[in-house]
């Protein structure tokens, strides 16, 4: 199968990419560890706050950081796109026979494989915190944080063919990426939020996943918060694919 | 030369809307290439040549228009296409974090081959470019000239019928430029069929056998640069004169009205005159200039080049385009 192979060959391409400048991943551990260290003491004072009732305030903080890990680690990935653009490896692979889902979807399995390192990673390093990790729970988990990351991934990648130009994208990436996190009932659980913040919360993928993520840190797994998750992930992921594999078989960079 | 061409476009078009209206990026191209041609494509940025060879390597689809390129549609068939052409951009293509080796196989690969043959071909193109000592290194490190030669090498992987080169050069310096035109000339030596575009005037006399001049979308002259140059030109003739106020406005008007003047023009304060048959011209000039009692001051012959035939064609020179050309 063409299409297997080429996203194989993109991927192995994307990812020594990334083992020879490990910095990267490096940098994207920081950020969570950051997080840990200097925001997570602040919420110790509000066990048993409403929307804090569930033991350890790692446990509700801890999975809030993981779906954001997943947002972040897709959604700036437009820069190096844009490079590509401009240095004109995506023309030069489009006038090849490469399958176009492949040059999207060797991109974004590498953008899967670093954050899946960096997820497990600091979920295990917050144990010895105090954050209580069901296993099972986890498991389930980990599919909702790499649908997270392949929407925002692809939507990152299909924007910087699109837009062509740094300058253009910065906005437009800051400005889904701050609303999205506050929204998202990471810092503060949105159960602390007036009617209206909550409403237009619904409407934001990552923060179904918190919520979640919340209840299968803690291991309830049969809970209709989990299905909705799914119910909403599935459906974004496959549109925004589709969508970005559209863009690349279309540009004009 | 009846073998069946490489490329045939027959009325190419692609117009793109813009806030001015539409603009007719392609209006209407004609051209054929023939098997083991460079040929080349001339003309100012803007013209459409990037444009039609977006078309031709399938990038973008045309609006109308027919253009067949290895024996397959473009519209049609791009995939086949894909299979049959190599292509250049003016950005390159090569990734950069990656060895110059690294990429050459990845092209391999993509293009269905095995590993093996992949890695040979990737051998064969590292000698034929002249890479070996750099192919092992990561592409930021290169100087541009080596890293278009890289550029070239992947556009040769799959060994094409024809391998499309937008703006080559640009960006390289003196030395890089000559370098890759001997590269670009060792190449059809070796069988390739090559279509190249250029906005540099002396780029497209010295590489093609063949040349298309693009202006607004349009060809506004094909043919060899001999027969180009031929169809435009004669020899020319710069004179400075004494008394250059008085007499070369005078000696313009008389000029004009003579038989073996094709064309005169005021330059400044000289006088350019060019004709059919340069030794017949000859001693008829002097003699009116005697007649006149106007003393030469210096005589500059020129030959003609593509500028020249630019110039007729369009109606402006390339040259005050391009500062650099």
């Amino acid at each position: 199968m063409k299409i297997l192979t080429d996203t194989g060959l993109l991927f192995k391409r994307k990812m020594l990419e990334t083992l020879r400048n490990p910095i990267f991943i490096i940098i994207s551990m920081s950020t969570p560890i950051v997080y840990l260290v200097l925001f997570a003491p602040l919420l110790n004072k509000l066990v048993g706050v409403q929307g804090f009732n569930s033991g350890h305030v790692l446990n509700v903080f801890i999975p809030g950081l993981l779906v954001i890990v997943a947002f972040l680690s897709g959604l700036f990935v437009g820069f190096t796109m844009i490079d590509e653009v401009k240095n004109g490896v995506l023309e030069r692979m489009r006038v090849t026979p490469t399958s176009r889902f492949a040059l999207l979807a060797g991109r974004v399995l590498r953008d899967l494989v670093n954050m899946t390192v960096v997820v497990v990673f600091f979920a295990l390093i917050a144990i010895p915190f105090g954050f209580h990790l069901n296993f099972f729970g986890f498991l389930v988990f980990l599919p909702l944080l790499g649908m997270m990351l392949i929407t925002t991934s692809s939507f990152g990648n299909a924007l910087g063919v699109i837009l062509g130009d740094e300058d253009k994208l910065a906005p437009v990436v800051q400005g889904v990426n701050l609303p999205v996190i506050l929204l998202s009932g990471m810092l503060l659980p949105m159960e602390l939020a007036p009617v209206w913040l909550q409403v237009i919360a619904h409407f934001n993928p990552a923060y179904y996943c918190v919520v979640a993520g919340r209840l299968l840190a803690i291991g309830h797994i049969y809970q209709p918060k989990v299905l909705y998750a799914y119910l909403f992930m599935v459906p974004l992921t496959v549109i925004t694919v589709a969508w970005a594999t559209r863009t690349f078989r279309r540009a004009i960079s | 030369m009846p073998a069946e061409p490489v490329v045939l476009t027959e009325e190419l078009k692609k117009h793109f809307p813009s806030k001015a209206g539409t603009v007719k990026a392609v209006d209407g191209v004609n051209l054929d290439v023939q098997p083991g041609e460079i040929f080349g494509f001339l003309g100012p940025n803007g013209a459409g040549k990037t444009t039609t060879l977006r078309m031709l390597t399938t990038l973008i689809p045309p609006d109308s228009g027919k253009a067949l390129v290895a024996g397959f549609d473009v519209a049609r068939e791009p995939d086949k296409v894909r299979l049959n052409i190599g292509y250049v951009g003016q950005n390159g293509g090569s990734d950069r974090p990656a060895k110059g080796r690294e990429n050459l196989i990845l092209q391999g690969r993509l293009y269905g081959m095995s590993t093996a043959d992949a890695r040979q071909r990737a051998d064969e193109l590292i000698r034929l470019l002249d890479l070996t000592e750099f192919a092992d290194r990561i592409v930021h490190t290169y100087s541009g000239g080596q890293r278009r030669r890289l550029d070239v090498a992947i556009g040769l992987v799959n060994r094409p019928k024809v391998l499309f080169l937008d703006e080559p050069t640009t960006g390289l310096d003196p030395q890089n430029r000559v370098n890759l035109w001997t590269q670009i000339n060792k190449l059809q030596s070796e069988g390739a069929t090559i279509f190249l575009t250029t906005h540099y005037l002396d780029e497209a006399d010295a590489l093609s056998d063949r040349l298309a001049i693009m202006d607004h979308g349009k060809i506004v002259a094909e043919g060899t640069p001999e027969e180009l140059k031929r169809e435009v030109a004669h020899d020319c003739v710069t004179i400075g004169v004494s008394d250059w106020k008085e007499s070369v406005p005078k000696l313009v008007e008389t000029l004009g009205e003579r038989d073996f003047v094709l064309d005169v023009t005021q330059e400044e304060e000289r006088l350019k005159l060019c004709v059919r048959d340069f030794a017949a011209a000859l001693p008829q000039l002097m003699r009116l200039l005697d007649e006149r009692g106007v003393k030469l001051e210096s005589v500059e012959l020129s030959k003609t080049n593509l500028d020249d035939v630019f110039l007729k064609k369009t109606g402006y020179s390339l040259r005050d385009l391009t500062p650099e050309g």
